[in-house]
């Protein structure tokens, strides 16, 4: 016979105002399995887990019913509580009678005390049907997957690295280092970005826990936390890495020549190159749609210089195949396209440019060795005015959002611009200064004063062109005034934007994606770092715009959360799992069609006993499972049984009401 | 509408920033000064507006402006001021900018101020101190407004507020030989 025992809590005020708490546990008393209940202020304190563990000792109790706030809050507490009275956890019953009952009944008291003693009478009737259940382990491969190898990936995967667990760290591109690598100075510091970047590159290819595939991405993922199956597609390169000395001949003698990105299309590659000098691998690659080997069959110089006879024309994209028990995803951001701003002209005069352009003229190793230009005549330009929110902040042409780093990298450039040309002067129209960051405001404020770049708060309405310079309008709002600027050289602040292969990597991975393109956190405070989908973790600007100390904070802690995640042998998982009766299964696979974890997969098994014959059945992977119940529900033959929710204890609680 | 140009050289910030020992590119325009300061309602341009105009080399506007001619000096604003720009400085150094590259703005009301610092200086170089009766006297001969707070000066002198004669100091002399020396000085630097 079940001995159930009925804990009912005050919440503080929260339950006690809008319920008659002492009615209710009366009320309980009536049923006869009930051999104890009772009241406390806090049952989630301390003393109130010591009566539940008492009385469980005490009554010989065979269930448990809390009547409490929502199981969200504190049901792994009172489970606790059970395991500590040696009492199979999953003997307890939460009653909801918090968000169910008393904060959404405040008017009146009476029905409020009715609906709690409804759901506790049906949460009585539930525990009397449990059964005792026992978590899961589920097997965990101790590998990580990373993909995207900028800043955030390479600091991820150095960070699980170190920690000794193996690292397959995917990049597209032929090099690691991504967006990062093409800046010139990072602020507020002024460090040069490749010479705090570079090391780390060196460090993720020497590394022995770290395997870099790079040029190739990841086309699926199966699998379930601590034991997904990843297909990475290694894109031919036409170079055998493996003997290939990184020499150079070959980009040297490469006849053809087209725009080159990492430069932002300023000056041209090969069709054969390295993206730039310290790439790692710093091994070449052939772009087959420029490569007229390739397209032509005619050419080849390139396998003619090599003396090691490593080019191969012949060599086909391959897949190949990694077991991993996480991924971080790392795959950085793409540029706002400004072409929408047609009173602005662009597009039209060839002296309006990019930021990320303009970072790549200041760089010493860029398209024109440091020293800002107009692309139009080639000169050096003296007036050059900056405009920030170019798509960010702007509902009808770009993003709503505000894209977080520009109003500090725009400081930079003004600082930078008057490091490279002496006599230059820097205008920059804003709509606020955004410098929330250890030593940003002060950074600023450097821009300002010692650099003395004039701030003009507005969003510029047109440019012009007036002979050689570019008329910039624009109001300054400090003065309410229109005012006009005769630039050289106009730089826009375009928006940080998701990349565009980002919805169709999440729909491949499996989590969920924000409506600009950006990854989904699980918890937007509380869990930043995971996506919904367990073992799958978020590093950097695939998630929302963020400055390198943001990205690298997000990156370890990714590394933190996999670490954690493969601390123990195996993983341990709530056992509210679907079985499926094999007996009663027809084979429908309506199950197989409604399970939003692709949990269900078929099996054959034999007609009858000891028969030749074979028919399918479904069949559940526990590891994927997550108990949401949809395959019981479209089940024709009742042959699914949903451990936790089974038919006995459901229809309990519906003759309990 | 105003074109900005290249602003390689900004003379007047320079000029500005020499004469006040502040740094007028410290301002990140918060307008506490604006809020703080007891006259900014009578100025056209209160001191924040100032400050950019200084930073965007507007000079002319700054100069034809009547707003430190209208600054008490009383410095509420340089005290309350996040960046502590001296900014009583900066509106003193306007005024003398102004007056030495000669801008005279046609304002009755900055003329009659300007009247006013004439007199009050003359007073000093006459007797070593200000002779309060013949100051109200002069001022309202000078701009043409004899009977202007005529009315209060019955009472006032009754109660003794206004002295009828002067009292001489002991430094009037030596008062005196300052203003000459001054006077030399700003000769010599022309």
């Amino acid at each position: 016979m079940a001995r159930v025992g009925v804990f009912v809590c005050y919440c503080g005020a929260n339950i006690a105002d809008f319920i008659d708490v002492p009615a209710v546990v009366e009320e309980a008393k009536k049923i006869k399995e009930v051999k104890i209940s009772v009241l406390y202020k806090y049952m989630c304190s301390d003393p109130g887990q010591g009566m539940i563990r008492d009385a469980i000792v005490q009554n010989r109790l065979t269930s448990v019913v809390v009547a409490a706030c929502s199981p969200r809050m504190h049901e792994k507490t009172f489970r606790k509580a059970l395991s500590d009275a040696g009492m199979n956890p999953y003997m307890l019953e939460v009653a909801n009678i918090r968000e169910h009952s008393s904060w959404v009944h405040q008017k009146d008291k009476k029905a409020a005390t009715e609906k709690a003693n409804d759901l506790i009478r049906m949460a009585i009737a539930k525990s009397i049907a449990n059964e005792q259940l026992h978590e899961i382990s589920v097997p965990v491969t101790k590998r990580a997957l990373v993909i995207g190898g900028g800043i955030a990936g390479i600091q991820a995967a150095l960070d699980i690295a170190d920690a000794r667990i193996p690292v397959t760290l995917v990049e597209k591109s032929p090099s690691i280092g991504g967006r990062m690598a093409q800046l010139d100075e990072t602020f507020p510091t002024l460090d040069c970005s490749q010479c705090i970047l570079t090391p780390k590159m060196v460090d993720v290819a020497s590394h022995p826990y770290i395997e870099l595939i790079p040029y190739s991405e990841v086309i699926e993922l199966d699998g379930y936390v601590g034991n997904y199956k990843a297909k990475i597609k290694k894109k031919a390169s036409y170079v055998d890495f493996s003997s290939c000395t990184g020499c150079g001949a070959c980009t040297q003698k490469c006849p053809v020549k087209v725009p080159n990105e990492f430069n932002m299309n300023i000056d041209k590659r090969k069709a054969i190159y390295t993206p730039f000098p310290q790439a790692v691998p710093n091994k070449p690659v052939i772009d087959a749609t420029h490569c007229t080997m390739l397209l032509k069959g005619k050419c080849g110089i390139c396998a003619k210089v090599c003396e090691k006879g490593s080019i191969n024309f012949k060599m086909v994209d391959e897949v190949i195949e990694r077991e991993v028990g996480a991924v971080v995803i790392a795959t950085g951001y793409d540029l706002w396209d400004p072409k929408p701003y047609e009173e602005y002209g662009v597009g039209r005069y060839k002296d309006i440019i990019t930021s990320l352009e303009f970072e790549r003229m200041v760089s010493a190793s860029g398209p024109t060795n440091g020293v800002p230009i107009r692309p139009s005549d080639g000169k050096v330009p003296k007036n050059v005015v900056f405009i920030k929110c170019i798509g960010s902040r702007d509902e009808a042409k770009g993003i709503e959002y505000c894209s977080k780093i520009c109003c500090m990298y725009t400081a930079k450039h003004a600082i930078l611009l008057h490091h490279k040309v002496h006599d230059s002067h820097a205008y920059i129209f804003y709509m606020d200064i955004r410098a929330a960051g250890k030593g940003y405001e002060e950074f600023v404020k450097r821009a300002q004063v010692e650099t003395a770049a004039t701030y003009l708060r507005g969003r510029v309405s047109k440019i012009y062109k007036k002979g050689d310079k570019l008329m910039v309008r624009g109001e300054d709002a400090q003065i309410g005034q229109v005012v006009e600027v005769e630039a050289d050289l106009v730089v826009l602040a375009t928006a940080v934007i998701a990349p565009k292969d980002n919805p169709s990597l999440a729909r491949l991975l499996g989590v969920s994606y924000d409506k600009y393109g950006y990854m989904s956190e699980a918890h937007p405070k509380l869990r930043p770092v995971e996506t919904a989908k367990a073992g799958i973790f978020l590093a950097g600007c695939t998630q929302a715009p963020k400055d390198i100390p943001d990205t690298v904070a997000q990156a370890s802690a990714c590394a933190a959360k996999v670490c954690g995640l493969f601390a123990g042998d195996t993983l341990k998982k709530d056992p509210m799992v679907s079985t499926i009766n094999n007996e009663f299964c027809s084979g429908c696979q309506n199950c197989v069609k409604v399970c939003p974890y692709q949990a269900i997969v078929t099996e054959e098994i034999p007609l009858g006993h000891g028969s030749k014959e074979l028919r399918t059945v479904a069949k559940i992977n526990e590891g994927v499972c997550q108990g949401c119940g949809s395959c019981v529900a479209i089940c024709r033959s009742m042959a699914i049984n949903l451990a936790g929710f089974t038919d006995p204890q459901i229809i309990n609680e519906i003759v309990a009401i | 509408m105003i074109t900005l140009g290249l602003l390689e050289k900004n003379t007047f910030l320079e000029a500005v920033n020499k004469k006040s020992g502040a740094n007028v590119l410290e301002c990140y325009q918060c307008g506490k000064c604006v809020s703080t300061c007891p006259v900014s309602s009578y100025m056209d341009f209160p001191p924040r507006e100032i400050m950019q105009m200084i930073k965007l080399g507007l000079k002319e506007e700054s100069y034809m402006a009547n707003s430190m001619w209208f600054c008490l000096t009383c410095s509420a604003c340089s005290g309350r001021c996040p960046r502590e720009i001296d900014i009583p400085a900066v509106m003193e150094a306007i005024r003398h900018l102004a007056i030495e590259e000669n801008y005279r703005s046609e304002n009755k009301k900055v003329k009659d101020i300007r009247k006013f610092h004439d007199i009050f200086l003359d007073m000093i170089k006459r007797y070593g101190r200000n002779y309060e009766l013949r100051m109200m006297a002069e001022f309202n001969i000078r701009t043409r407004n004899l009977f202007k707070d005529m009315h209060l000066a019955p009472k006032a002198l009754l109660k003794g507020k206004i002295p009828i004669g002067h009292e001489s100091t002991k430094s009037a002399k030596a008062i005196q030989r300052m203003f000459k020396l001054a006077g030399k000085l700003e000769k010599e630097k022309r």
